[in-house]
């Protein structure tokens, strides 16, 4: 079952929405930002020892840590030849007062499968890289998405640090008799980084990274991953509302810009991070 | 009767500040007989008695405290108003054409009296002063930054309308309506009572507030320091 | 994964697998006002153990018929991340996080002035986002920060520390690997300005002159997490007042 979003309130404030679309017609924000502008991110990695991989990005007021756990284990039985890859999400309670303590909602579970789907469907790991003995014995990665803090949009900065901790791990090798090679580690195969934008909808507007004033506000928002060559490798629209086709393709065009903005910031995050490893 | 602290010391939690058990004011409790603080704020002494006054908490309802809300809930007893996310208050109606006669929706923003606050709930009235607030940026301040934000007999608020020409109203409550002639100014409006509520102690606030917000409505600095809504 | 033979935790030199003496407590860092979201909130690094502790509130209790009349509920969340530990720890709440979580509610409780707010819930989350030993106490330390920040009346803060006895020599502030080969863990919270106890729990055996001595120092290491935290909340506050 499904139920009505908690959002901080159940309701939206009459006169901000008035003033959001106000501010929008005029090409200006309600936090000071243009209307396709990220907020500032920033992105730390290797920030929990015991993790293989970790990261800990902010965007403005929302704040994410992903850590990476690698395990062995056996391969589902239609994919023998592969590792596994699984995320998991948390929103958790000290994030904000609309998130509640129990097992992930949905969501969380939301959160989880959109990032799971920009890294997955861009084929960004190259699974049977991680494969040990074929039907027997793989590698499983652990990406595991917990929201610290929260300020609207949690699915780019989710997206980018479970990439973050992903460039960053090291997976420790093991034998294909199960034994762990003492010393020796390896690099999560990755063939090519997805990064997601959050465009959110106002009759005829667009905005990026909506903050969580302007959440309440949307009219709907729509979440999309693209890979370092602007394919598409995920979409996911997010909230109740329509987007109108005509849109969809300066939202496209809007996406693909954006997203290249962030990306060379990424980068350098990362390459950081590894050097430090 | 000696004290423990010097004026306007920063005291914690547990903090001896008097031997006299009659000295005890705000933000302060008694045990054994002896004064201790019982939040994090500056001590002081007023009308002879040891008060915490605290830097940051919640926003505790006294009868007359006018305040803003957002209509939460229509019922037959009244309307539900959301006092900032902590508290809801109950604006009681006569009858169904009075409610009728209001015109509210849930999400509507209003100003509204306290009329009395106690076990049984927070009550607001209407009175000549209630309004429902139709437009403006609606935003959250500490709610013990207030009288800072108001400053004395307004001194500080009326230096920000003034100088941003931005119609702000302020409830005790700690939510603030911005309305003003353009987004630049209600920025500006916005960015000074945020100087207010980081630096809501510091000395000289009132020049640094004034000099702050009036670079930005001339646009000579860039903005950012604006925070969030 | 197999379990490793016990180490050696103390040299001859009477030194730890980390470099402390048995009386050291590891480097501590105490932040507060860190989440921007929350009412208070505050951060501790013990070492390698890493806690965050957030709260919201006072508010309206929900559901409605949890609220108590004439006092305010308190509620407290302690839960780990996945990653936190060596083995990866399962989503969700184990039953070592329901009791932790219940341990460090009824420390709090007893110096928090509940009765200031009827009919209100106040709401503690404790998130251990590394787990090198003593996450509780640093839990409990980090959470009566955050209170305090959030500016709820209360008693007293309090500070809390464990100790543990390892190769027949009682230690303060032990590891995760101190505590896994250890003999015993005493985790201790105390508010010290009434010097009592708000938490006491003991895994493991020692004697009456140990648990005395190990008692001894915990209150040696709480003067020190406590000083800390008394730093940390002026050092946020301690700004020059004018026309308050």
């Amino acid at each position: 079952m499904s139920f009505l979003p908690i959002k901080e309130r159940s309701f939206a404030v009459r006169i901000m929405n008035d003033k959001i679309y106000k501010l929008l017609q005029q090409g200006k924000r309600i936090d000071e930002r243009s209307p396709y502008d990220f907020r500032k991110i920033t992105i730390q990695t290797n920030v929990v020892e015991k993790a293989n991989g970790s990261a800990l990005v902010s965007m403005g007021g929302t704040r994410i840590l992903t850590g990476i756990k690698v395990e062995l284990g056996t391969p589902y039985s239609d994919r023998p030849n592969e590792g596994i890859f699984s995320v998991n999400a948390e929103l958790l309670p000290l994030a904000s007062k609309s998130f509640e303590p129990g097992p992930p909602d949905e969501r969380g579970i939301e959160l989880a499968r959109v990032v799971d789907r920009c890294i997955r469907e861009g084929k960004s790991i190259d699974l049977e890289r991680l494969c040990l003995v074929p039907g027997k014995m793989v590698y499983i990665l652990y990406v595991d998405i917990y929201v610290l803090d929260y300020d609207g949009n949690y699915f780019d900065p989710s997206v980018m640090s479970a990439m973050a901790a992903l460039a960053t791990c090291t997976i420790p090798k093991y034998s294909a008799t199960g034994e762990r090679i003492e010393g020796e580690y390896m690099k999560v195969p990755i063939r090519d980084i997805p990064l997601s934008v959050t465009i959110g909808i106002i009759k005829d507007k667009l905005l990026v990274d909506p903050c969580s004033v302007e959440e309440n506000s949307l009219d709907t928002s729509i979440v999309i991953g693209m890979d370092s060559t602007s394919n598409i490798v995920a979409m996911h629209k997010n909230s109740p509302g329509h987007i109108p086709l005509s849109l969809m393709e300066s939202i496209i065009n809007v996406a693909e810009e954006q997203i290249g903005k962030i990306r060379a910031q990424f980068m350098e995050a990362v390459r950081i991070g590894q050097e430090g490893r | 009767m000696p004290v423990y602290f010097n004026e306007k010391e920063v005291v914690l939690p547990g903090q001896l500040l008097s031997d006299d058990s009659k000295r005890a004011g705000e933000g302060t409790y008694v045990m054994d007989g002896k004064v201790y603080a019982s939040t994090v704020g500056a001590a002081t002494i007023r009308d002879g008695k040891v008060d915490v006054i605290t830097f940051r908490g919640p926003y505790r309802p006294v009868e007359g405290d006018m305040v803003i809300g957002i209509v939460s809930d229509l019922k037959p007893i009244g309307i539900e108003v959301d006092l900032g996310g902590r508290i809801t208050a109950l604006l009681k109606i006569k009858n169904i054409r009075e409610l009728a006669s209001l015109n509210l929706k849930i999400g509507d923003v209003v100003y509204v009296r306290v009329a009395s606050s106690g076990l049984r709930g927070v009550f607001l009235e209407l009175d000549e002063h209630f309004r429902k607030i139709d437009e403006g940026v609606l935003l959250m301040v500490t709610p013990t930054k207030v009288p800072r934000l108001i400053g004395k007999r307004g001194s500080m608020i009326n230096m920000l309308k003034k100088i941003t020409g931005c119609n702000i109203m302020v409830g005790t409550n700690g939510l603030v309506v911005i309305n003003g002639p353009s987004p630049t100014k209600e920025f500006a409006a916005i960015s000074g009572i945020r100087l207010i509520e980081r630096e809501a102690h510091s000395q000289g606030l009132t020049d640094k507030v004034l000099a702050y917000v009036s670079s930005l409505v001339s646009g000579e600095v860039g903005h950012g320091a604006g925070g969030k809504a | 994964m197999e379990q490793a033979a016990k180490p050696k935790l103390i040299d001859e030199s009477g030194r730890r697998l980390d470099g402390r003496g048995p009386t050291d407590l590891r480097p501590l860092k105490v932040e507060v006002g860190v989440l921007e979201k929350s009412d208070g909130s505050a951060y501790i690094e013990l070492g390698k153990t890493k806690v965050f502790a957030a709260v919201y509130g006072p508010k309206e209790a929900h559901p409605k018929h949890l609220a108590v009349p004439d006092r305010a509920i308190l509620n407290c969340r302690y839960h780990m991340t996945s990653f936190s530990t060596d083995e990866r720890k399962t989503l969700g709440m184990t039953r070592r996080e329901i009791e932790l979580s219940k341990v460090i509610r009824e420390a709090l409780e007893s110096v928090v002035f509940l009765e200031e707010f009827p009919r209100s819930a106040i709401d503690v989350f404790i998130e251990v986002v590394q787990a090198d030993g003593g996450t509780r106490t640093a839990g409990l330390t980090a959470a009566s920060l955050a209170l305090a920040d959030a500016g709820i009346p209360m008693r007293e803060l309090i500070a809390a520390v464990a100790v543990g006895k390892v190769d027949g020599t009682i230690i303060l502030d032990p590891s995760d690997i101190e505590d896994k080969h250890g003999e015993a863990d005493m985790p201790v919270g105390i508010a010290p300005r009434s010097n009592t106890m708000v938490l006491l729990q003991l895994n493991g055996k020692m004697t009456k002159d140990e648990l005395k001595k190990g008692l001894e120092l915990a209150q040696i290491g709480i003067q020190n997490i406590y000083q800390a935290q008394c730093e940390v909340l002026k050092k946020k506050y301690g700004v020059s007042m004018t026309e308050v």
